[in-house]
């Protein structure tokens, strides 16, 4: 059960530690049911903390956002920890990142926070749609429970639970320095049923279906951004020397761009879906994504994100690898 | 001319009786409603809130070519222009924002590409009556059917639009479909504007602008750029999704031996942007990137053109992936002024 | 299309010489070109301190100063600095060869409100370039000038721009240079350190003086502190910003500093003006 009276203390405490630089955790957003990433590095500010269905946001990007500014003559970088909340699916972008040595593990301190889902935002917006004042959201008896302005309203889970929830298979962080409740039970089976849905076109309607998908891309890059994945400082797609593929934004151009994308996640993808929740064009991107996840995971018997032992699956090579694909 | 009414069944006729004009309407791509090119068969979508993407890529395309050549030749050959049409279903918001942008378009240098498209199309509104939960055009001089940047607007009657042509253009436009339009009665004109009023009231949030363009450069170093650009993930929607935001790049692109320049839209909010080709970038972060953008509209703009290069339209607040809201953003710099 | 001209349309231009000023990997060549359309070439008119977007069909363009005097005849120079895609293409270009040019873009340095003035231009390494242009044109109306004083330098003596062209000034008593290197190295007769203690060890007096500076952020921060020290006046010093720029006249809308446009209401600013911006010397 969530616990808000312990978060917040565990939080005041984490941040007051000496080696915790800042402590990046949730707070309620400015609007409807908004919540916004709360950066703090005082206890005072432990008390916006939140953790309630809302609280969508993969906080693991920002552990490899902040710039790396040149440190002033004399003065030594800043090695103390980043504290971040996690749920399970934000634990496994940290175990990944740990993987391929994207993040330090010595810089990072992991606060568990075991989850029985999120809601999709854009799905609650469409059936609330003028909603100005800050809701509150709670888990109750297996039902989303949202303080609307007329009143708490009770939901099922399948009605607005994000679809990444509904086939979560790991809800508990995977890995933590400190767990704030009792993990929760694990509901969600993946059936890969929108990716055999794809997978039973022909490659024409394929095609077509994404190419209309894609051409709404206007290449904000808010996909590439937020992914805690996505974190080269010097990314092909704004290479301009040599260039890999034109700015132009036109499906051609748009389709590279995700398709490069998707290869680079094939094998580093945790499923948090945030690449989808954030596309203003609503171009399913988890689809793409889960389509190689799955050929990961039958080819190679490999899921990421979630040892961090484990080696990069596209950098390392046993002699059984399958080869067919290879013409 | 007088205003006009255009019942929602003549919908197809009035289309049809504009002729082989190009007309550009909000159309639905998915779950997405942008303004795009009306085939033959279809027609405009004008039951929305507002677009995804503002109108503004009428004018000032995502991507265009602004000449073509052969590689190691010297002839560029520049796109034919000249073609009329028209844009309906435009905001009152996204209007305005036009006007606003038109100034910097032809400040001393003509930009001939987007001037060229504001001359040769004609904009036709729709006035806004279910303002959205993060409209705060009422507090930057606009209003749910203000006609700033329009040649017409239209009111939404339930089974029929009121038409009021505002420009020549506009009566031009709408004298072509005169046998489809009726005369407008002093109850549907009456009807119109208590519908506007209504929905003027029914704006919700709001900010007051007073003193924030003079004051805002002073607080260069105020905590709230670091507060505020914490969890901002650099990317491009708030600036694209703008419908004042401007900036663009040029490319050249080759393929072959066919070669384009072309000029395609950029966001100050990527690092790329402001990089020199030194490696040294004047805007190393986030927090000079948003403070950059807050400032561009709210002071830079007002110093050069003399208004708030923002109309209010709520969709940097809408689609922000980490609800950083300019209204927010706006009240502390209220507070801390 | 466009009645009244296109302002994104450049015009062809044929590289007429070009020569290395300085080697290495960000080595700087100088282009001398010529309008191919007669045309253009009478009509065209720019001031010392303006620059003009260059490049080639097929790889892009890059704003670069003018680094020639109009004094010095119906033909343009740029210096440029190999450094991303469209500077390195340009290096390959050889006389003969064609590129493209658009501008004159920005204004220039007031030299008609400074005649009657003593001139010092404080230079580093390619910040040189934009220098140049207002050197000569002192120097071919001296009549209206008084003493103009060259103060420049750069890491070491292989990395200084026009270095022919100060030993001719300094032999003609056209001017009085002082170059510098960062870095001490064997047989250099000159001063040694950086440019703003170069500025120090030149000792200019401020009285009916205007200082020009041009070069790498840090080195500019300094001379500014030492120009105060040396008692200037904010409006006696002038700079030259670059950023990086797209169109070259106001639309793209990269290279404000401030509510300051670099391409329009710059290259050349006045110091009283750049002070309240406190994005000017980021």
């Amino acid at each position: 059960m969530v616990d808000l009276e312990k978060l917040r203390n565990a939080a005041k405490e984490i941040v007051s530690q000496d080696d915790v630089k800042y402590l990046i955790g949730w707070r309620d957003g400015t609007f409807g049911f908004r919540i916004s990433p709360h950066f703090m590095e005082s206890p005072e500010e432990a008390d916006k903390l939140i953790f309630s269905p809302l609280c969508t946001n993969n906080l693991a990007t920002y552990l490899t956002m902040a710039e790396k500014l040149p440190i002033p003559r004399g003065e030594e970088p800043d090695r103390r920890k980043v504290a971040v909340m996690v749920k399970g699916c934000d634990s496994r972008a940290v175990v990944q990142q740990l993987v391929e040595q994207g993040t330090n593990r010595e810089e990072v301190y992991i606060i568990g926070c075991p989850c029985e889902g999120v809601v999709d935002i854009k799905k609650i917006e469409k059936k609330f749609p003028d909603v100005l004042e800050s809701v509150e959201a709670r888990w109750e008896n297996g039902q989303i429970v949202l303080k609307l302005p007329g009143g708490e309203q009770s939901f099922p889970r399948e009605e607005v639970l994000a679809q990444k929830c509904l086939t979560c298979r790991y809800p508990n962080p995977v890995l933590a320095d400190t767990v704030l409740w009792d993990e929760v039970e694990v509901l969600g089976v993946e059936e890969y049923e929108d990716v055999k849905e794809l997978e039973g076109m022909d490659s024409k309607e394929r095609w077509a279906y994404w190419q209309d998908k894609i051409s709404n891309c206007i290449r904000c890059y808010s996909c590439r951004n937020v992914c805690p994945m996505c974190y080269c400082e010097d990314c092909v797609l704004e290479r301009l020397n040599p260039t890999w593929m034109f700015r132009s934004v036109n499906v051609a151009e748009n389709t590279a761009y995700q398709l490069a994308r998707a290869f680079h996640l094939a094998g580093r993808c945790i499923e948090c879906g945030e690449c989808e929740r954030v596309c203003p064009v609503d171009i399913p991107l988890m689809k793409l994504n889960r389509k190689l996840y799955k050929e990961v995971q039958e080819d190679f018997q490999f899921e990421p994100g979630l040892d961090p032992e484990s080696k990069p699956l596209q950098a390392s090579y046993r002699p059984d690898d399958k080869e067919d694909f290879i013409l | 001319m007088d205003s006009m009414i255009l019942s929602k069944e003549k919908m197809k006729d009035f289309v049809a009786a504009l002729g082989q004009q190009k007309l550009y309407a909000p159309q639905k791509e998915g779950e997405t409603l942008r303004f795009s090119l009306l085939g033959e068969e279809d027609v405009p979508e004008l039951d929305f809130s507002n677009t995804t993407v503002p109108p503004k890529d009428v004018v000032f395309p995502q991507t265009e070519t602004l000449y073509q050549y052969e590689l190691g030749g010297t002839d560029m050959k520049e796109p034919e222009g000249g073609e009329e049409g028209a844009v309906m279903g435009i905001r009152p918001c996204d209007a305005r924002a036009m006007s606003i942008v038109d100034s910097l378009f032809s400040w001393d240098v003509d930009d001939p590409y987007y001037l060229e498209r504001r001359s040769g199309n004609t904009f036709i509104g729709l006035a806004c009556l279910e303002p959205c939960v993060n409209c705060f055009c009422t507090s930057l001089g606009g209003a749910p059917a203000s006609t700033e940047g329009l040649d017409a607007l239209m009111t939404d009657l339930e089974d029929k639009y009121l038409v009021k042509p505002l420009t020549e253009k506009g009566e031009k436009l709408f004298q072509k479909a005169a046998d489809v339009l009726e005369k407008a009665t002093e109850e549907d004109v009456a009807s119109a504007e208590k519908l506007h009023e209504e929905a003027a009231a029914k704006v919700a949030r709001n900010v007051d602008t007073q003193g924030i363009p003079e004051k805002l450069p002073e607080l260069w170093e105020a905590d709230l750029w670091k507060d505020v650009s914490n969890s901002c993930l650099g990317c491009g929607i708030c600036t694209y999704l703008c419908p004042t935001c401007h900036c663009f790049d040029i490319q050249d692109e080759v393929e072959g031996f066919e070669g384009r320049r072309c000029r395609m839209w950029d966001s100050c909010m990527f690092g790329e942007y402001t990089l020199h080709a030194s490696g040294h970038n004047p805007r190393p972060s986030r927090r000079e990137r948003t403070r950059n953008r807050i400032n561009h509209k709210y002071s830079y703009y007002v110093d050069k053109f003399g208004t708030i290069a923002c109309v209010g339209c709520g969709r940097c607040i809408d689609f922000c992936p980490v609800n950083i809201d300019i209204l927010n953003i706006l009240t502390q710099v209220k507070e801390a002024l | 299309m466009k009645e009244n001209g296109n302002p994104y349309k450049p015009y062809i231009a044929t590289v007429e010489d070009t020569w290395y000023e300085t080697y290495g990997d960000r080595s700087i060549k100088t282009l001398k070109v010529v309008f191919d359309d007669e045309k253009i070439r009478e009509s065209w008119e720019h001031r010392p301190g303006q620059c003009a977007m260059i490049g080639l069909l097929g790889v892009g363009e890059s704003m670069i100063s003018i680094s020639c005097s109009p004094t010095e005849g119906k033909f343009l120079r740029f210096s440029v600095m190999r450094m991303g895609a469209v500077t390195s293409a340009l290096h390959e270009l050889e006389p003969g060869d064609k590129m493209t040019v658009r501008g004159p873009y920005g204004n220039s340095f007031p030299v008609d409100e400074w005649k009657g003035k003593k001139i010092i231009t404080i230079g580093g390494g390619i910040g040189q370039a934009p220098l140049r242009p207002i050197i000569e044109y002192v120097r071919a109306n001296a009549d209206n000038y008084q003493d103009l004083t060259v103060i420049y330098g750069a890491r070491t003596s292989g990395d200084l721009c026009f270095k022919g062209e100060f030993e001719e000034m300094s032999a003609d008593k056209i001017a009085e240079c002082h170059l510098s290197v960062d870095i001490e190295e064997e047989g250099w007769p000159h001063f040694v350190g950086f440019v703003p203690s170069l500025l120090m060890e030149v000792n200019p007096s401020p009285e009916n003086t205007i200082a020009i500076t041009c070069g790498p952020p840090v080195m500019i921060n300094f001379v500014l502190q030492n120009l105060k020290k040396l008692n200037f006046e904010d409006d006696q010093i002038y700079t030259t910003l670059e950023n990086r720029m797209k169109c070259g006249f106001g639309k793209c809308g990269r290279c404000n500093v401030g509510n300051l446009y670099v391409c329009k209401d710059g290259p050349v600013f006045n110091y009283a003006t750049l002070k309240a911006i406190p994005e000017a010397f980021a």
